[in-house]
């Protein structure tokens, strides 16, 4: 098992790194000189080519990428364009909201995706099910925008309960955390639904039921981690998402976290700031899918062994 | 009390139904069984014709939409018909338990086999973890699983068939129950295991655990079962000891099960069937189950039930060919 993660981690580096080139070459092949865009209009030429020697970007493509990368590992991604500050910085204060967000939307998701689930499969066709499935078709099928609007209406415009936008306190995460997980939650229970409602099909139920052991018990200790294997590898998918940047929340909730960052990075041309936040995105969505694997493995005795 | 004594279950004129879209339909028809204490009760038939139903409605497992109708389960003198959930959960596992036809897939995959028998004598009565422990090493050791410490800890994919079978077997017998109830126990099994385990059954069933062993295989009747039921649509159609039902068959869906059977020393080039198939339960004639499949129909077999009626003492029949 750690010689498999040993191996996993060690692919992931070839990854990260081949993402690097790619986003590295885009920026620099796509038209449009990015120092142009950061003087305006009336910067005289002299002046432009004095700023690209300088940022290092008259040099050959190779050469960029060699201290990139080295500046990279010891932790400088470079300087933005736009903010004047380092990449790292504006990172690292973006990637706390963004974290809070991820934290808070996903509990969100999580609990209420796994309960809604749990007893949509226990009481199947009934009032509940019909209940928790409609909102949850709601939920995988309205745009985050959407319900982010919806939310901002009731509870911060018109029940004055909730701050709508800002990351001040805590209680700014609630309605954010609500629309980015709401969908989480749909696609959560929807699987937690069809994988239980399977594994009460399976043979073991049967003999825990034969046993003696009540039918929520059966549920509690025999059908449960059964059921939370392809349930676990979802979330920490999504998880892994939010965190990498959940561009449509932070920007109706006004929250400055990566995905915020990115978006400004990309109207400003601000290739260091770009390429730190979709380098950091790929990290995370990587470490992610690690992560699921490790979990996996930790509630399937039968993965464990094959490694 | 008398019972108590005499018989672990007595099953009395007991009908199981299920809603279906075509209506309801009876997979267990008017069946009264009696099993005496210590002995291994068989019933046999082809798939489909109800036993297993018969097996879950003693452990009050029936599926959803499937509902005793009327008749009496007697387990030890104790009516299980009217028992409510909470008292079914008292009896499954500790004064009768089952064991499954598929070993590969009736243990959970994500629990040490050791835990999962554990967790029997835990539901049942409070006792300590170790002390829990201790009895499934002993239990494992009693139904011949070689290194039962080693054993405990596995889970079930690193076992082969024959020893999840076994565990099986301690996770039902822990308890000491007085009935336990075998489901095709060995067909998934390749035949010298087979052999192992129906003499590990044996020796179990001498220790005091009375056997009711369903089965479509009459060599594996023959093996254990001191009397035998033969099922056919639903019903019994013939009960006699295990000797004079080999012996004199009576009913002709018997005398075709036996004629069905290969042997090595058996001579004729083709082997018998029974034609046709068996009946749908929602189709079922008036009159005997098996008319449109017997050789010997009369005119009114289809028309008329037959009753079951004794031929010799023990040895009865529900035939026309042998009604007065």
């Amino acid at each position: 098992m750690r010689q498999n993660i040993l191996h996993r981690l060690w692919e992931s580096a070839v990854v990260l790194i081949g993402v690097a080139l790619l986003i590295f070459i885009m920026l620099r092949v796509v038209p449009g000189n990015p120092i142009e865009t950061m003087m305006g209009e009336h910067a005289n030429q002299a002046t432009i080519d004095r700023m690209t020697a300088e940022l290092g970007l008259d040099q050959p493509v190779h050469i960029q990428f060699i201290r990139y990368i080295t500046g990279a590992l010891r932790g400088d991604f470079g300087t933005s364009y736009s903010l004047g500050k380092p990449v790292s910085l504006l990172m690292g204060a973006a990637f706390v909201n963004t974290l809070k967000l991820a934290v808070f939307a996903s509990l969100f998701a999580w609990i209420v995706g796994i309960i809604c689930g749990i007893i949509s499969a226990v009481r199947k066709n009934g009032p509940a099910d019909h209940i928790f499935m409609g909102f949850s078709l709601l939920g995988v099928s309205m745009p985050v925008f959407m319900v982010a609007m919806i939310l901002q209406f009731f509870f911060g415009y018109y029940l004055h309960w909730l701050p709508i936008s800002g990351a001040d306190s805590w209680k700014n995460f609630i309605l954010p955390a609500i629309a980015l997980g709401w969908n989480s939650a749909a696609g959560i229970s929807r699987l937690m639904r069809s994988t239980l409602l399977d594994v009460l099909q399976e043979d073991y139920i049967e003999t825990a039921r034969a046993k003696g052991l009540t039918k929520n018990a059966v549920i509690v200790f025999h059908a449960l981690r059964n059921t939370m294997l392809p349930v676990i590898t979802m979330m920490a998918i999504q998880f892994s998402g939010m965190l990498s940047g959940a561009v449509i929340t932070e920007t109706v909730f006004s929250i400055n976290g990566i995905g915020r960052l990115a978006v400004q990075a990309i109207s400003g041309r601000d290739i260091p700031l770009l390429q730190g936040t979709v380098l950091f995105s790929t990290a995370v969505v990587i470490l992610g899918n690690l992560a699921a694997d490790c979990l996996y493995a930790v509630l399937d005795p039968r993965i464990r062994k094959e490694a | 009390m008398e019972n108590r004594t005499e018989l672990t279950l007595k099953i009395d004129h007991l009908n199981v139904s299920i809603k279906t879209e075509n209506g309801l339909i009876k997979p267990v028809n008017d069946i009264s069984l009696e099993i005496p204490r210590g002995k291994v009760v068989g019933i046999v038939g082809e798939s489909g014709c109800g036993k297993s139903m018969t097996a879950r409605a003693v452990m009050g497992l029936l599926p959803p939409a499937t509902k005793i109708e009327g008749g009496s389960i007697l387990l030890d003198g104790n009516e299980l018909t009217g028992h409510s959930e909470e008292q079914l959960c008292g009896v499954r596992g500790s004064e009768v338990s089952m064991i499954f036809q598929e070993p590969m897939t009736s243990l959970n995959p994500v629990m040490k086999v050791g835990r999962q028998v554990d967790e029997v004598i835990r539901v049942h009565q409070k006792v300590p973890l170790a002390e829990a422990r201790k009895m499934t090493i002993e239990m494992f050791r009693a139904v011949g699983i070689s290194e039962p410490e080693e054993r405990y800890e596995c889970y079930p994919h690193q076992l082969s068939g024959g020893l999840r079978q076994r565990v099986m077997i301690a996770m039902a017998m822990i308890m000491k129950p007085s009935l336990l109830i075998a489901d095709e126990p060995t067909t998934a099994l390749d035949v010298t295991v087979e052999a192992q385990i129906l003499r590990l059954m044996k020796e179990l069933n001498k220790s005091g655990t009375s056997i009711l062993l369903i089965s479509h295989n009459l060599g594996v009747i023959a093996q254990v079962c001191d009397y035998v039921y033969v099922m056919y649509a639903g019903q019994f159609v013939e009960e006699a000891d295990v000797f004079a039902l080999f012996d004199q068959p009576l009913h002709p869906y018997t005398k075709g099960l036996l004629g069905a059977v290969t042997s090595l020393r058996r001579e004729e080039a083709v082997l018998e069937t029974i034609h046709g198939v068996v009946p749908d339960f929602s189709e079922l004639p008036d009159g005997c189950g098996f008319a449109a499949r017997c050789e010997k129909c009369m005119e009114r077999c289809s028309a008329l039930m037959p009753r079951m009626a004794e031929t010799e003492p023990g040895h009865r029949v529900r035939c026309h060919l042998y009604s007065a």
